[in-house]
C-alpha cells in the first residue's frame, strides 16, 4: 500500500474528480461521448507507456508528437494507396521503430543529451513534413475507419487494444529482467553495467521501442476518422510527459510505474470536458493542468527531500 | 587565434558588403510573405496566388513562416528579413501586439510593411489587406447559423485559441450580431482547439453530451469544422445538431456530401494572396499611398479602400451545390 501511494494518490484525485462530476454534471457519463472521447485518448495512452519507458531510463523523447504526424502521415498515404491495413499496420510500427532507433543511436551510439537529439528530430521531422504535406489532409478510403467494424466495436477494439497494452507493458517492467534493466539504466547507469547490464544498449532499445509504440498510436488514430491532418500529434510530446510525470515517474529516472502514468493521462484528459460538462470557461482548462503538473513535480520533491525512498 | 578574429570579422564584412551590392545591382523588388503558420493548406493557397502576382509583377517572392501558430517565431523571421534588407514585409500577425515591435522596427529601417488575413497595430504598417471585414464575417457566420437553426435554440463556437486576435473580433461580431437580431439564439459554450482536427472532435463531442439542446456547433478554425463534423457523425446526430464554420473546401467535401456539415464560409484565399503581393508591390514603387479610395490589382480588377484597409469583398458560402467546383 505505501509501496503505491503516490499513484495511488493520483488515483484518489482521479476519484474525486469523476465523483464531483458524477454530482454537479452526471451527463459526463453517458457511455457514447464518453466511449468517443475515450477511444480519442487510447492513441495518447500507448505514446505515454513508451514515454514512461525513456523517463525512467533517465532519458527524455520530445520528438514523438513529430514522429506520431509522420507515422500518421505515411500511413495514410499507403492506405489511400489501397494497401490492406494488415500490410499498413506492421509499416507504420516499424516506420516508427525507425525513427526511435535514429533517436536511440544518436543518444546511446554517440552518448549525446536526448533533450537535444529529440529536440532536433522533431524540429526536422515536423519541417520535413510540411515542406513534403504542405499541411494538406489526407483523404482515406472508407473501409480504414474502425478497420471496416462497425464504429462501436471499433472503439471497443481501439480502447481494449490500448489497455490490454498497457497490462502487458505494466507487467513486463515489473517482471521481465528487461524491464528490471531499464529501472536499472536509469537509477545508475554505472551501477547497472558494474552488474553485467549494457546501459547503452537498453537505452537504445527503448528509443526504439517508444517510437514502435508511436507508430502503433498513430495508427489507433488513423482508424478513427476518415482523414488525416498532418498536425495532428502536434503537442503531443507535452499531454504525455505531463501525463507521466502526473502519474509519478521521477523525471530523474529509476522510478514510476505504467499504472501511475496510465492514471496522470486520465487525470489531464478529463479537464477539458469537465469544463465543459461544468460550464466553465475554457481559459481554465490550461491553468488546471499546469497546476495539477505543479502540485506533482512539488509532492515529488517534498518526499525526495525527506528522504523517502520509492 | 585572437589576432585571426577580427581579421575574420573584415573579410565576412567585405563579402557581406559584396552580396548587398550584387543584390541591389539586380534591383528586382524583394517581398516576403510571412504566413501565420507555413504548413497550414489555408496560407499555402494564399501562397499560389501570391506567386501569381509575382510572376506578373516580375518581383522576387519570399515565404516563411512558423511550423505552427507561434508569436515568437514570427519575430525572429521578421528580424531575419530586416537583417536581409527585403523591400516588402506582409504579415498575417499570430499576436496583434508582439509582432508590432518589431514591424515598427522594420519600418524605420524603410521597409515597406503591410498585413493581410490578421492585423497587427495599425501604426506598424501602411495598410491590412482585409480579406473581409470582421463584420461581414461574424454578421455571415452568424446569419448562416441562424438561417440553418431556423432562428432559434442552443449553439456552441468552436475557436482556434482563445487568444488569437482575429477569432476574438470575429467573436466580438457574432455576438454583436446574435444580441441584435437572434434574441431566442443562445451561446452556450466557446471552446478552443489548438488547431487541432483531432481536439476539435473531443471539444465538440464534450459540447454535445454538456449541452443535450445543442442545435449547432459553429467552428471558426479552419481543423475544428471537420473536427466538429466528425463528432456529429459520430454521436449519430448528423441533421439534428447542424455543423457551420470557416474553413477550407477540401478539408470538408465529405461532409458537405454526407449533410453533416451545411455550410462552409470563406473568401477567396488565393485572390487575398494576390492582392496583398499587389498591394506590397504598389506601395513599395509609390504608386498606392496612403489617403487612397481604390487600388486596382492585375486581372482582379478595383478594390475598395476604407481607410486604410483595402477589402477583398464579401465572405463566400460553400455547400453542396458548389463545393466541387473549389479545390484547394
Amino acid at each position: 500500500m505505501k509501496r503505491y501511494f503516490r499513484e495511488l494518490s493520483v488515483v484518489g484525485a482521479l476519484g474525486v474528480g469523476l465523483l464531483g462530476l458524477a454530482i454537479f454534471a452526471p451527463a459526463f457519463f453517458q457511455p457514447q461521448p464518453l466511449l468517443s472521447l475515450v477511444t480519442r485518448e487510447a492513441p495518447t495512452l500507448v505514446v505515454a507507456c513508451g514515454m514512461a519507458f525513456v523517463i525512467i531510463c533517465r532519458q527524455i523523447d520530445i520528438s514523438v508528437g513529430s514522429m506520431f504526424s509522420v507515422c500518421s502521415v505515411c500511413a495514410g498515404l499507403l492506405a489511400a494507396r489501397g494497401w490492406p491495413l494488415l500490410l499498413v499496420l506492421p509499416a507504420a510500427v516499424a516506420l516508427g521503430a525507425l525513427l526511435g532507433a535514429v533517436n536511440g543511436l544518436l543518444v546511446a551510439g554517440l552518448r549525446l543529451p536526448s533533450i537535444v537529439v529529440t529536440l532536433a528530430t522533431m524540429v526536422t521531422l515536423r519541417q520535413g513534413l510540411n515542406l513534403v504535406r504542405q499541411g494538406e489532409f489526407v483523404n482515406l478510403p472508407d473501409r480504414v475507419q474502425w478497420f471496416g467494424l462497425s464504429q462501436t466495436a471499433g472503439q471497443l477494439v481501439l480502447v481494449a487494444g490500448a489497455v490490454a497494452l498497457l497490462v502487458a507493458l505494466g507487467l513486463a517492467m515489473r517482471h521481465l529482467a528487461a524491464g528490471r534493466f531499464v529501472y536499472a539504466v536509469g537509477t545508475d547507469a554505472e551501477a547497472a553495467r558494474l552488474a553485467g547490464i549494457r546501459p547503452q544498449l537498453v537505452t537504445f532499445l527503448v528509443f526504439g521501442f517508444v517510437g514502435a509504440l508511436t507508430g502503433l498510436a498513430a495508427m489507433m488514430n488513423l482508424a478513427q476518422s476518415p482523414q488525416v491532418q498532418p498536425l495532428s500529434g502536434l503537442g503531443l510530446e507535452l499531454k504525455v510527459i505531463a501525463a507521466v510525470v502526473v502519474g509519478g515517474v521521477a523525471i530523474s529516472g529509476g522510478r514510476g510505474n505504467l499504472w501511475g502514468a496510465f492514471a496522470g493521462l486520465l487525470l489531464l484528459a478529463c479537464v477539458a470536458p469537465a469544463l465543459t460538462h461544468l460550464h466553465i470557461e475554457a481559459y481554465w482548462e490550461k491553468a488546471i493542468q499546469g497546476a495539477i503538473i505543479l502540485l506533482a513535480v512539488v509532492a515529488d520533491g517534498v518526499r525526495s527531500r525527506k528522504g523517502g525512498t520509492g | 587565434m585572437k589576432s585571426l578574429l577580427p581579421r575574420l570579422g573584415l573579410i565576412a564584412t567585405v563579402l557581406f558588403a559584396g552580396l548587398v551590392t550584387a543584390s541591389a545591382a539586380d534591383s528586382k523588388l524583394v517581398v516576403a510573405l510571412l504566413p501565420k503558420s507555413k504548413g497550414n493548406a489555408y496560407f499555402l493557397s494564399c501562397k499560389n496566388g501570391a506567386d501569381k502576382a509575382a510572376k506578373e509583377l516580375g518581383i522576387e517572392l519570399l515565404f516563411d513562416g512558423p511550423t505552427d501558430s507561434n508569436a515568437a517565431k514570427q519575430n525572429e523571421i521578421v528580424e531575419n528579413w530586416i537583417t536581409l534588407g527585403v523591400d516588402v514585409i506582409a504579415v498575417a500577425a499570430e499576436n496583434k501586439e508582439g509582432i508590432s515591435t518589431a514591424l515598427r522596427k522594420a519600418q524605420k529601417q524603410g521597409i515597406k510593411v503591410i498585413t493581410y488575413d490578421a492585423d497587427s497595430m495599425p501604426d506598424s504598417r501602411s495598410f491590412f489587406v482585409n480579406q473581409a471585414t470582421p463584420q461581414g464575417i461574424g454578421y455571415g457566420l452568424m446569419d448562416e447559423a441562424a438561417r440553418l437553426a431556423g432562428g432559434e435554440g442552443e449553439f456552441a463556437m468552436i475557436t482556434a485559441s482563445l487568444t488569437a486576435a482575429n477569432q476574438r473580433e470575429w467573436q466580438k461580431y457574432i455576438e454583436a450580431r446574435l444580441k441584435e437580431k437572434y434574441p431566442k439564439m443562445k451561446l452556450v459554450a466557446v471552446r478552443p482547439c489548438d488547431d487541432l482536427k483531432d481536439k476539435a472532435q473531443s471539444e465538440a463531442t464534450a459540447l454535445m453530451s454538456a449541452n443535450p439542446n445543442l442545435k449547432l456547433i459553429m467552428a471558426i478554425c479552419s481543423p475544428g469544422v471537420p473536427g466538429a463534423a466528425e463528432a456529429v457523425k459520430q454521436a449519430g446526430k448528423t441533421g439534428k445538431v447542424k455543423v457551420v464554420g470557416l474553413g477550407l473546401p477540401n478539408e470538408n467535401k465529405r461532409y458537405v456530401h454526407g449533410g453533416v456539415t451545411d455550410s462552409v464560409i470563406l473568401w477567396n484565399t488565393e485572390h487575398l494572396g494576390y492582392l496583398t503581393v499587389y498591394a506590397g508591390t504598389a506601395l513599395a514603387k509609390g504608386t498606392l499611398k496612403p489617403g487612397a479610395k481604390t487600388f486596382k490589382a492585375g486581372t482582379l480588377g478595383e478594390f475598395q479602400i476604407q481607410g486604410d484597409n483595402i477589402l477583398l469583398g464579401t465572405p463566400f458560402i460553400f455547400n453542396r451545390g458548389n463545393i466541387d467546383q473549389f479545390d484547394f
